[in-house]
C-alpha cells in the first residue's frame, strides 16, 4: 500500500474578488473543500466587506478546521495580488497539527494579549517542526511588543511568523477574526506542528542613505531627534523632500512609503515604516519601536530591489525545508513594498514568486508590519517580505 | 555592515528603556539586550534563582542555574547550543545571556559586561525613584483619601467639585450632591464593635461605587456620612439614583456572623449659580435632616426654607452648648402619688432650660436638637446628677423620708456604655441608695434597642438600679422582656388615662396594663392625671401611683421641697421594692 504524499499534509489557496461574499466565500473555499477537510483555514479579507459575515460563512463550510483571521491592505494568491477580495489559506492531512488562540489587548499594549494567544502552542501535539503564526492589529501600539509578548511563550524553540491587520491603507481600525468572532486591537495565533521541516525567509533588500545617525530622543514609536535636530527636519532634508511633502500630512505618508528609516541591528537593517509626522513637533512616527540609543539609517529603495527581496524571502524560505519537497508558502507581504511596485509592476512581484513555488499553492495579505522570528530575540519588521515554505 | 563599528550605542539604546513611568521596565530592558545583540535568552539570576528569563520554558530554565558556577558554558537545547555569556550585576546577580548561532566575541562580552553594570545600577536608581515615586503618591492619596475606604476624602471632594462648578455648562445637565448618611449608624458599632462597623462602612463604600455612573464621584466626609457628585438632567434623574442607593445600601448584610441591615437616608441638592461646592454639600446635608425627620430610609430634596431652619437650629445649638456649659438646664421636679392614700412618694425629674432671656423653656424648644447633635446625653447626664444631688440633699436633712426618683434618659444615653457610671456616680455623690432611683425609659427603646442595651441594662441590674417603662401600651412591649429586664415601674400613657370615664376602650387597656403589671410584680404609674374622676377609677382599677396636674405640675426643687414639707415623713412603700 503506497501513502499519498498529498494526503499526509496539503496546503492549498483559494481567492476571490467577487464584491458579494455569498459568490466571493464558496468560490474561494471550493479549491480548499476539494483538497480535503482542511485542519485550519486563514481567512485574509479586505475591510470593504463585512468580516463577521464572511468569517461566518467561511466557519459554516469547513466543519471542525480552526479559522483565524484578519482584514487587510490587499490579498495574495496564486498569479493574483487583489485589493478588494478575500484570500483564503488553508492546511490539512494527518502530517499536520493546529491550534488556535487569541487575545484582547488594551489600547496601546499588545504584549499581554500576545502571550494570550500564544497560549496556544500549550495545547498543540508537537511534531518535529513547530511554528507559530501571528495576526495583530496594525494600528495599536507598538509593534514589537506582540513579537516580545508571543516570544514570552514560545521561546527559542519556536520560530514565529506573521503579519499585521490592515485597512487598505485609511490607517483607521483593523480587525482580527478568530473562528466566527471579529475582534479589534487583539492578537490571534495559530501554532502549526508538522513532520517535515518549516522554512522561513525574510527580506527587504532597502538600502542605507548615508551615514547612519544615534537616535538622541525617541519614546517608543515617536522619534524626536536623530543627532540632536529634530528628526522631521533631517528626514525630510536628507531625502531632499518637496514642499508638499512638508505641509500636507497626507503627502508626506506617501511620500515615506518608500523611505523607511531602518535600526542597525548585529547582522542586519531592520526596517521601520514611517507612518506619519508631527509637523510642529517636527516628530516621526513609526508603527514599532525605534529605542532611543540606537543606530538609525534612512533608507532607500525601488521596484528592482522590491522584486529582489521577493525573490530572496521565497527562495531562503524554500532553502529551510533542508530538501524537503515544498507543498505551500505563506506570504507576508509589507504594503508600502506594494505601493514601491505600484500596479503596472505587481504582475513582476507574482512572475518572482512563481519562479520559486512552480505551481504550488501561495497566499497572503498585504500587512501593516510582519513578523518573523528564527533567530534572537526580535523579530518585528516593516517593509519586506516574510515567507512560511511547508514542506 | 562592516562599515559601521560594533558600537557602545547599543548600552545607551538598552539603558533608554529605564523608565520610572513603566513597571515592567526591566522587562523591556531584557528583551533590548537580546534585541542588541541576537541573543535568544537573557535572564537575571539573583542569589539562586531566576528573576527574569526570555527565551526559556520553564522547564529549561533550571538548566542555567546549573551551570551558574561554571560559565561561560554551553547548554543544550532542543534548538541547538546556547552559547553563554554571564556578566555581573553587583554582588549578588548575573546577566546571563545566550545565543544559538555562535559564541560572543570580546567586543560582545565587553559590551555585556558593560551592560550587566549599568543595568543594575539603573536599576538600582529606578527602585529609588520608584519608591520614592510611591512614597509620594501614598502620602497624597492618603491627604487625599480616606484609609478605611479609599474614598477621596472631604478637601479632594470640595476641590473636585469646586472644579466642576467652576467649568461651566455641562449641557442641560447640572451638578447635583447626594448626602448619605447611614441611619442609627452608632448603633453598629456599640453592638457589633468597631471593626464591624468599619466593616460596614467598606461595604456602603462598594455599594456606593458600583451604583453610580463612570464619572460620577463618591467620596466619603467622615464616619457615616458619604457624598455622591453627579450631572443630571432632572430631579427624577438623582431621585431614582437616591432610590438605587436606599435600596442597594438597605440590603442586609453579614457582620459579624450576624445579619444587619440598616438604611441611609439621603438629601439631595441641585447646584445653582450662587453655590458653591461648600454651599452645596451643605444643602445636601440640610436635605438629608428632612429625610431623617421624614421618618428615614428616604431621600428628600433641598429647598431654601431648610436653610432658615438650619441656620435656626444652628442657632439653638450654640445657644444650647453655652447653657449646659452654665448651667442652665435643669431638673424639674413632678410629684408621684401612692392611691389610695394619695401620699407623696416621688418625683419624676424633667429637663427645663433656664434661660436667661427667653425664660424658662420646655423641653419642646431644644429637644429635637439636643437628640440631633449628640447633646442629649450631656442633659441627661446632667439632669440625673442634679436631681440625685437634690433628693440626696433631702434625704439627708430627712433620713426618715424614702423618696423614689424617675430620671428619664433618650435611646441615644440609654445605648451609652458609660450610663450605668454615671448613674454610680450620681447615687455615690448624692448618697442615695439605688431603690430610690428609677431610669425611665420608652418602651420603643426597650424593644428597638434590645441588643445594644442588653449590656447596659445587665449593669444597671448589678447596681440594682430598675427601670420605669414609659409610655406603657404605645408600643409593642413583648411581656418576656418586662421579665427578662429590671422593669419596676410601668407607665401608662396619658392618652388612655384621658379617655377614662368616657372611653370604654381606653378603660379596658388601662385595666389590662394594671393587670399586667400585678402579675409580674411591677408597680404601675398613670400619666396625666387631671381629675377627681381619673383618681377615682384608677384607685377602683388598683393603679398603684399616679401623676399628673392633680397633683402638680413639674417644679424647681424649692418647690418641690415646699410640697414635701406639706406631705409630712413617708414611709417605704411596701409594693414597689423588689
Amino acid at each position: 500500500m503506497t501513502v499519498d504524499p498529498k494526503a499526509e499534509r496539503w496546503v492549498e489557496v483559494g481567492s476571490s474578488i467577487a464584491a458579494d461574499l455569498a459568490a466571493a466565500v464558496p468560490e474561494a473555499l471550493a479549491p480548499i473543500l476539494a483538497a480535503g477537510q482542511p485542519k485550519l483555514v486563514l481567512l485574509f479579507c479586505s475591510p470593504i466587506h463585512d468580516l463577521t459575515r464572511a468569517a461566518g460563512l467561511v466557519a459554516d463550510q469547513i466543519g471542525e478546521a480552526a479559522l483565524i483571521g484578519c482584514s487587510t491592505a490587499g490579498e495574495l494568491a496564486p498569479d493574483r495580488s487583489t485589493c478588494g477580495g478575500i484570500a483564503l489559506w488553508a492546511l490539512g492531512g494527518e502530517g499536520f497539527s493546529v491550534t488556535t488562540g487569541q487575545g484582547q489587548g488594551i489600547a496601546g499594549s499588545l504584549r499581554q494579549a500576545a502571550s494570550d494567544a500564544a497560549h496556544c502552542l500549550d495545547r498543540l501535539e508537537r511534531r518535529a517542526h513547530t511554528v507559530l503564526v501571528l495576526l495583530a492589529d496594525g494600528l495599536c501600539g507598538d509593534q514589537m511588543e506582540v513579537v516580545r509578548g508571543a516570544y514570552d511563550v514560545a521561546g527559542v524553540d519556536v520560530p514565529l511568523v506573521g503579519g499585521c491587520a490592515g485597512d487598505d491603507m485609511a490607517m483607521q481600525s483593523t480587525q482580527q477574526i478568530f473562528g466566527r468572532q471579529v475582534l479589534s486591537n487583539a492578537v490571534v495565533a495559530a501554532a502549526i506542528s508538522s513532520e517535515a521541516p518549516l522554512g522561513i525567509g525574510v527580506s527587504h533588500c532597502w538600502e542605507p542613505l548615508g551615514e547612519p545617525m544615534l537616535v538622541t530622543s525617541s519614546n517608543g514609536t515617536s522619534v524626536e531627534t536623530l543627532e540632536d535636530r529634530p528628526a522631521l527636519d533631517v528626514y525630510l532634508d536628507a531625502f531632499d523632500a518637496p514642499d508638499e511633502v512638508r505641509r500636507n500630512q497626507e503627502a508626506f505618508a506617501s511620500w515615506a512609503t518608500t523611505r523607511p528609516l531602518g535600526i542597525r541591528r548585529r547582522d542586519r537593517i531592520e526596517i521601520r515604516y514611517v507612518s506619519g509626522c508631527d509637523f510642529q513637533s517636527r516628530k516621526l512616527l513609526t508603527i514599532a519601536e525605534v529605542p532611543q540609543g540606537a543606530l538609525a539609517f534612512l533608507m532607500l529603495g525601488d521596484a528592482h530591489s522590491v522584486l529582489e527581496a521577493t525573490q530572496m524571502a521565497c527562495q531562503m524560505a524554500c532553502e529551510g525545508l533542508q530538501g524537503a519537497p515544498l507543498r505551500g508558502m505563506l506570504l507576508f507581504d509589507c504594503v508600502a513594498r506594494r505601493s514601491v511596485l505600484q500596479d503596472e509592476r505587481i504582475q513582476e512581484e507574482l512572475q518572482r514568486i512563481n519562479a520559486v513555488r512552480g505551481d504550488l499553492p501561495v497566499g497572503g495579505f498585504y500587512t501593516y508590519g510582519e513578523i518573523a522570528r528564527t533567530k534572537g530575540a526580535g523579530g518585528f519588521h516593516n517593509q519586506t517580505l516574510v515567507a512560511l515554505a511547508l514542506a | 555592515m562592516n562599515e559601521v563599528p560594533w558600537s557602545l550605542h547599543l548600552l545607551s539604546e538598552v539603558l533608554a528603556a529605564f523608565s520610572v513611568e513603566d513597571p515592567n521596565a526591566l522587562r523591556t530592558v531584557i528583551n533590548r539586550v537580546a534585541e542588541a545583540v541576537d541573543a535568544e535568552v537573557v535572564a537575571i539570576l539573583q542569589q539562586g534563582s531566576i528573576s527574569h528569563c526570555i527565551g526559556l520554558s520553564g522547564g529549561e530554565q533550571p538548566l542555567l542555574l546549573a551551570h551558574s558556577l561554571n560559565h561561560p558554558a554551553s547548554i543544550d537545547l532542543a534548538a541547538g547550543h546556547l552559547h553563554t555569556h554571564w556578566a555581573p550585576m553587583g554582588k549578588d546577580a548575573l546577566l546571563v545571556v545566550g545565543r544559538l548561532s555562535e559564541g560572543f566575541n570580546l567586543e560582545e562580552r565587553s559590551l555585556l559586561r558593560a551592560m550587566g553594570r549599568s543595568i543594575q545600577l539603573s536599576a538600582q536608581v529606578l527602585q529609588a525613584l520608584t519608591a520614592e515615586r510611591e512614597a509620594k503618591d501614598a502620602a497624597l492619596r492618603q491627604a487625599t483619601h480616606d484609609a478605611m475606604t479609599d474614598l477621596p476624602s472631604r478637601s479632594l471632594v470640595l476641590e473636585r467639585l469646586e472644579a466642576m462648578l467652576s467649568g461651566g455648562h455641562a449641557g442641560d445637565r447640572v451638578a447635583t450632591v447626594l448626602f448619605v448618611d447611614i441611619d442609627r449608624f452608632k448603633q453598629i458599632n456599640d453592638v457589633h464593635g468597631h471593626a464591624s462597623g468599619h466593616q460596614f462602612l467598606i461595604a456602603v463604600a462598594d455599594v456606593l461605587r458600583s451604583v453610580v455612573r463612570s464619572g460620577d464621584l463618591v467620596g466619603r466626609l467622615s464616619g457615616d456620612e458619604f457624598v455622591v457628585v453627579t450631572l443630571t438632567a432632572t430631579r427624577q434623574d438623582a431621585e431614582s439614583l437616591a432610590a438605587r442607593i436606599i435600596d442597594q445600601v438597605s440590603q442586609p448584610l453579614l457582620l459579624a456572623g450576624k445579619l444587619v441591615s440598616h438604611s441611609p437616608s439621603i438629601g439631595i441638592a441641585f447646584a445653582t449659580v450662587a453655590d458653591t461646592a461648600e454651599t452645596l454639600i451643605e444643602n445636601a446635608d440640610m436635605a438629608m435632616y428632612r429625610a431623617k425627620d421624614q421618618g428615614r430610609g428616604c431621600y428628600a430634596c433641598y429647598d431654601r426654607a431648610m436653610r432658615l431652619k438650619a441656620q435656626h437650629r444652628a442657632a439653638i445649638e450654640t445657644d444650647l452648648r453655652r447653657g449646659l456649659r452654665q448651667g442652665e438646664i435643669v431638673p424639674y421636679l413632678q410629684p408621684i402619688v401612692a392611691l389610695p392614700d394619695r401620699t407623696l412618694v416621688g418625683f419624676e425629674a424633667l429637663a427645663r432650660w433656664q434661660h436667661p432671656l427667653h425664660g424658662l423653656l420646655p423641653p419642646s424648644e431644644f429637644i429635637d436638637v439636643a437628640e440631633d447633635t449628640g447633646l442629649i446625653v450631656e442633659i441627661d447626664t446632667q439632669i440625673l446628677r442634679q436631681s440625685c444631688a437634690i433628693l440626696g440633699g433631702w434625704r439627708r436633712e430627712h433620713p426618715e423620708h424614702f423618696l423614689r426618683l424617675s430620671v428619664n434618659v433618650s435611646g441615644r444615653t440609654f445605648v451609652d456604655a458609660s450610663l450605668p457610671d454615671h448613674v454610680a456616680q450620681a447615687l455615690e455623690s448624692s448618697g442615695l441608695e439605688a431603690d430610690n432611683l428609677y431610669i425611665e425609659i420608652t418602651e420603643t427603646m426597650l424593644v428597638e434597642d434590645i441588643d445594644s442595651t442588653t449590656q447596659v441594662v445587665e449593669r444597671l441590674k448589678q447596681l440594682g438600679i430598675r427601670l420605669a417603662i414609659d409610655d406603657f401600651g404605645t408600643g409593642y412591649s413583648s411581656l418576656l422582656y418586662l421579665k427578662r429586664f429590671p422593669v419596676g415601674i410601668l407607665k401608662i400613657d396619658r392618652s388612655f388615662i384621658d379617655g377614662l370615664g368616657t372611653d370604654r376602650e381606653d378603660e379596658v387597656i388601662v385595666k389590662a396594663v394594671i393587670g399586667v403589671a400585678r402579675a409580674l410584680d411591677i408597680n404601675s404609674v398613670a400619666e396625666g392625671v387631671e381629675t377627681e374622676l381619673q383618681l377615682e377609677m384608677l384607685s377602683e382599677l388598683g393603679c398603684d401611683y399616679v401623676q399628673g396636674y392633680l397633683f402638680g405640675r413639674p417644679c424647681d426643687a424649692r418647690t418641690a421641697r415646699e410640697l414635701l414639707k406639706s406631705h409630712g415623713p413617708l414611709a417605704r412603700s411596701t409594693t414597689a421594692g423588689h
